[in-house]
């Protein structure tokens, strides 16, 4: 089956458990709830509310790895650490945060579902 | 559940991502264990102290409170201060692990997690978790007789006379002292004389359910009645009189064993009750019992009696 490119250039991104038959279908959800992040990242950039973008950074940083999405969980971190600095640069922010919503949408459902 | 089948640990997962919680779930299936998930610290708090899991997965950046101000909080509460907590954190700040492990929690997992570590620091958690539930019980047994001991009689009969009080319940205590126990130990040594001793201790702790049977000192013998009156409890003494009587000691033909019995409730106390009152008045019942001849069961005076017994 022909998988969907989710974003323009980047290769996509499969979960190294793809094939774990314990976390196949956590997986599968993980990636479909993605998109939701994505939303609510680029809403809480728009909005400024630098609460919530620290909040879903600091939860995908701790749950992508174990979903078998260590770049999103890497991204994920450099944003929060790059909040939680003392001198936030809003241009290097908006960097970190384009770099997590593009590893997001690379992120691909496992082969067969 | 089947009673061949033990119970499973419990283990309560505190944190606020249900990404976390899922993982947890598909991750630990394949464990022993019932696993439970809140989604704040206020919940966590609450299910820690009604569900008493043996372990708790504790995240520490909760939205209400954070993780550290959780755990003090278990600590500090008797009902939950003994359960082992692991920190599960994406803080790879060593200032939060030694901050965690100086509060009192038995270990730190990182996030995300590596499988085959969290399930082995959960196994290792629950495996010290039973040597301290096993050593806090060891602490209050008698070594000889596997009864519970002074210390514990102690505790428990402070909470027996203050909840009898508070219900206006019944509760009695009996004393209990082996018959000519030196001269036994003295003729026919120590190794029988503890024998004496656990056999006349199973008796005691064979008896009703509700009851609890200490080892006071010596051999000397104390079971707690609740609920139970002084004429109801002496039935209950005697029963045990009668039981240590007819022991069989087949390895030495002519010996028979005999206790003697001192019985008190609360209608024996003066003033208000305390533990001491109850334990004073079965000990005078007791001395009563030797002086007239042992191998008897013998009541406390009662201040006064219940109306319903004229």
């Amino acid at each position: 089956m022909e998988e969907i490119p989710r974003s323009n250039g980047s290769p996509p991104l499969h979960s190294i458990y793809e094939n774990d038959p314990d976390l196949r279908d956590l997986v599968v959800q993980f990636v479909d709830e993605l998109d939701g992040q994505v939303l609510s990242i680029r809403a809480a950039c728009i909005s400024e509310d630098f609460a919530t973008l620290r909040r879903i950074s600091h939860q995908l940083k701790g749950a992508a790895g174990g979903y078998g999405f260590d770049p999103i969980g890497d991204c994920a971190a450099r944003l929060e650490d790059d909040m939680l600095s003392d001198e936030m640069d809003i241009a290097r922010l908006s960097e970190r945060v384009e770099d997590l919503i593009t590893t997001c949408r690379a992120a691909v459902r496992p082969a067969d579902a | 559940m089947t009673h061949d089948e033990p119970k499973r640990p419990r283990v309560l997962a505190i944190d606020d991502s249900d990404l976390v919680h899922r993982l947890l779930r598909a991750r630990l299936r394949h464990e022993r264990i019932d696993l439970h998930s809140v989604h704040n610290a206020t919940e966590g708090i609450r299910a820690a102290r009604n569900l008493q899991p043996e372990v708790i997965l504790l995240d520490i950046e909760l939205e209400d409170l954070d993780g550290f101000e959780v755990l003090a909080r278990l600590k500090a509460d008797p009902l939950t201060r003994d359960i082992a907590v692991i920190f599960v954190s994406a803080s790879n700040e060593t200032m939060d692990r030694v901050r965690g492990l100086d509060l009192g929690a038995v270990d730190f997992v990182g996030k995300p997690f590596d499988v085959g570590e969290l399930k082995a620091r959960v196994r290792s958690a629950l495996r010290m978790q039973r040597l301290v539930r096993m050593l806090a019980q060891r602490a209050q047994l008698d070594g000889l007789t596997g009864l519970w001991n002074r210390a514990y009689l102690d505790d428990r009969l402070a909470a027996e006379v203050a909840t009898s009080v508070r219900y206006k319940k019944p509760l009695s205590l009996v004393l209990c002292d082996l018959d000519r126990f030196k001269s036994l130990n003295d003729t026919h040594g120590h190794p029988f004389g503890d024998e004496v001793l656990e056999r006349a201790a199973a008796v005691l702790a064979g008896g009703r359910s509700p009851d609890v049977a200490c080892r006071y000192g010596g051999e000397e013998f104390a079971l707690i009645a609740p609920g139970t009156d002084l004429v109801e409890t002496m039935g209950v003494a005697e029963r045990h009189r009668a039981r240590i009587s007819e022991i069989n000691w087949p390895d030495r033909p002519g010996i028979r064993i005999s206790a003697s019995f001192g019985v008190a409730d609360l209608g024996c106390i003066d003033g208000d009750p305390t533990p001491e009152k109850l334990i004073a008045a079965a000990d005078r019942a007791l001395y009563r019992a030797k002086e007239t001849g042992r191998d008897r069961v013998v009541g406390a005076d009662r201040v006064e009696w219940p109306r319903i017994a004229g």
